[in-house]
């Protein structure tokens, strides 16, 4: 109901206050960091431009693509499916015990909590690719190598989201079996299981999915499957034959990327 | 004076007793006290009914009874020995069975595997990892199904039963863990009333085979209607301990007047 004279009081903000000044140096900040950046990534508009016709020309010389040497890129697709099958079959292995070490709720004490988190953090924190890096180093050139590559990342990756799955279950149930009088392993087999199994096979399936794409470029460091074709072509510029394994790869991950996700559509 | 009355309760716990606490103390600091010095005794095929308003101290003296909270001062003994904390995963007795508020059925698994929970126990770890009950066990198991009149739900998904054939699931979990004593915390407070009253009469049932049920109520009706004996709680004191015929409507004043029964 205030009438007339609109002098209702406001706070003042002098021109070099604290909160301005706070933002003026936020931006100051900002700018040096994406200027270092721009100049540590070595980005260069015209050098784009340059080649961009480079690029165009390949792709016209990639037509047709190259259909003779089909069934040994079909094998080599194969071993790509094969190597994500493996790898993160033994990865959803050996994270079974590992999660429920790494859930809160049911682990049998903080003091094993802990170092299961770190290790796990630890593996999920090197890449499946470092990883393969490592092993072409030690097992030799092959699928071999990107398999145990999947298999290390994926473990910890694995462990955790089931960790977590299994820390978002209600505790009542399990309460509930425990005061039978029944032992711990057997509480979790019967009890905890059943509760958690949906979600622990989407978040697998889900894996599975992640490393096909990924070990499609685990062949570039020399692990194997199509990435080493892929690889292959590129250094000896062959078009038509680079051509043919990009399709490859995109049909392989949109059909595993689909039936993944229609798999885990029933299981909800 | 109410605590001289529970120090001569305590010396005069019968024998027989199958469940019984001495002395229950637990206070929850700075200044809640949960229990003043309670003492029970229950016999085997007695229902007890422990009745008080909503921050009496039942559920602490039915946490202390199972051991899932150690009491300050006083003792549980069951079957005349002593029980010490348990933790959730270790050492607890297949001699006591809890039926919980909501149930706490594995959702996911039928009524019968719900009811083998209660053998899990007294069977091998290589039967349960791979889900192979022998048949005297899963007679057992529908046996019990069967005694809260639930056998022709045996191979219904936990989850798909009402509240009310959930909580008799529950109990037939407790008959098949061979339990001598089932401590039941609010067992039909989210039930409607028909549930409740069948759900009170399977724990009658489990009275007949000779448990001891020891069941908080909220309502007083039930109370005299099904148990034998009534405990009332009030600010964490025994304020009556009676056979349920001798509760009155002098008694209820005493436990739930809002004056703290002094004047009643």
């Amino acid at each position: 109901m205030a009438t007339g004279a609109g002098a209702y009081p406001e706070p003042v903000i002098p021109w070099l206050s604290k909160s301005r000044l706070r933002l003026v140096a936020v931006l100051v900040l900002l700018a040096a960091f994406y200027s270092a950046s721009w100049h540590l990534a070595k980005v260069d508009p015209a050098k784009l431009l340059s080649g961009l016709p480079r690029m165009a020309s390949w792709t016209g010389k990639a037509w047709p693509p190259a259909m003779d040497e089909l069934p040994v890129l079909l094998q080599r697709t194969g071993e790509t499916i094969a190597m994500a099958a493996i790898g993160t079959t033994a990865a959803g292995l050996l994270a079974l015990p590992l999660s429920v070490l790494a859930a809160r709720n049911v682990t049998p004490s903080m003091a094993v909590y802990y170092p299961a988190r770190w290790f796990l953090n630890a593996l999920r924190g090197v890449d499946s690719f470092v990883f393969a890096l490592l092993f072409v180093a030690a097992v030799g050139l092959g699928p071999f190598a990107g398999v145990l590559g999947i298999a290390l990342h994926t473990w910890g990756s694995t462990a955790k989201l089931w960790a977590e799955a299994i820390e978002n279950i209600p505790l009542g149930p399990l309460e509930g079996a425990a005061v039978t009088g029944a032992s711990r392993l057997k509480v979790l087999a019967f009890a905890l299981l059943p509760d958690v199994a949906p979600s622990m096979v989407s978040v697998g399936l889900f894996w599975w999915e992640f490393n096909v794409r990924a070990s499609t470029v685990l062949g570039v460091v020399g692990a194997g499957g199509i990435g080493q074709e892929l690889k292959n072509s590129m250094d000896l510029l062959l078009f038509p034959r680079l051509l043919t394994i990009l399709v490859l790869i995109l049909v392989t991950v949109t059909v595993i990327d689909q039936t993944s996700a229609w798999l885990r559509r029933r299981l909800e | 004076m109410a605590a001289a009355q529970t120090r001569i309760a305590a010396t005069a716990v019968s024998d027989g007793a199958v469940i019984s606490a001495t002395g229950l103390t637990k206070r929850y600091p700075p200044d809640v006290t949960a229990l003043a010095g309670v003492s029970l005794a229950v016999r085997p095929g007695e229902f007890v009914a422990v009745l008080g308003p909503s921050g009496a101290g039942k559920t602490t003296l039915f946490r202390c009874l199972t051991g899932l909270t150690p009491p300050d001062d006083g003792s549980v003994s069951i079957d005349g020995r002593e029980i010490r904390r348990r933790h959730v995963f270790r050492g607890t007795r297949s001699d006591v069975a809890l039926i919980f508020q909501q149930f706490n059925l594995i959702r996911r698994l039928t009524a019968i595997e719900n009811v083998l929970v209660g053998r899990l126990a007294r069977v091998a770890t290589w039967r349960v990892l791979v889900r192979r009950f022998a048949r005297a066990d899963r007679q057992l198991a529908l046996r019990c199904l069967d005694t809260v009149g639930l056998l022709d739900r045996a191979y219904t998904r936990a989850d798909q039963l009402s509240g009310g054939q959930q909580q008799r699931v529950a109990i037939a979990r407790a008959l098949a863990q061979d339990a001598t004593v089932i401590l039941a915390d609010e067992p039909v407070a989210s039930l409607d009333p028909e549930s409740a009253a069948t759900v009170l009469e399977c724990l009658r049932a489990a009275v007949a085979a000779g448990v001891a049920v020891v069941a908080s109520l909220h309502q007083v009706e039930f109370a005299r209607a099904y148990a034998d004996r009534i405990v009332a709680l009030r600010a964490g004191r025994i304020v009556e301990d009676a056979p349920a015929a001798q509760i009155d409507e002098r008694t209820l004043e005493l436990i739930y007047s809002k004056n703290g029964g002094a004047q009643a």
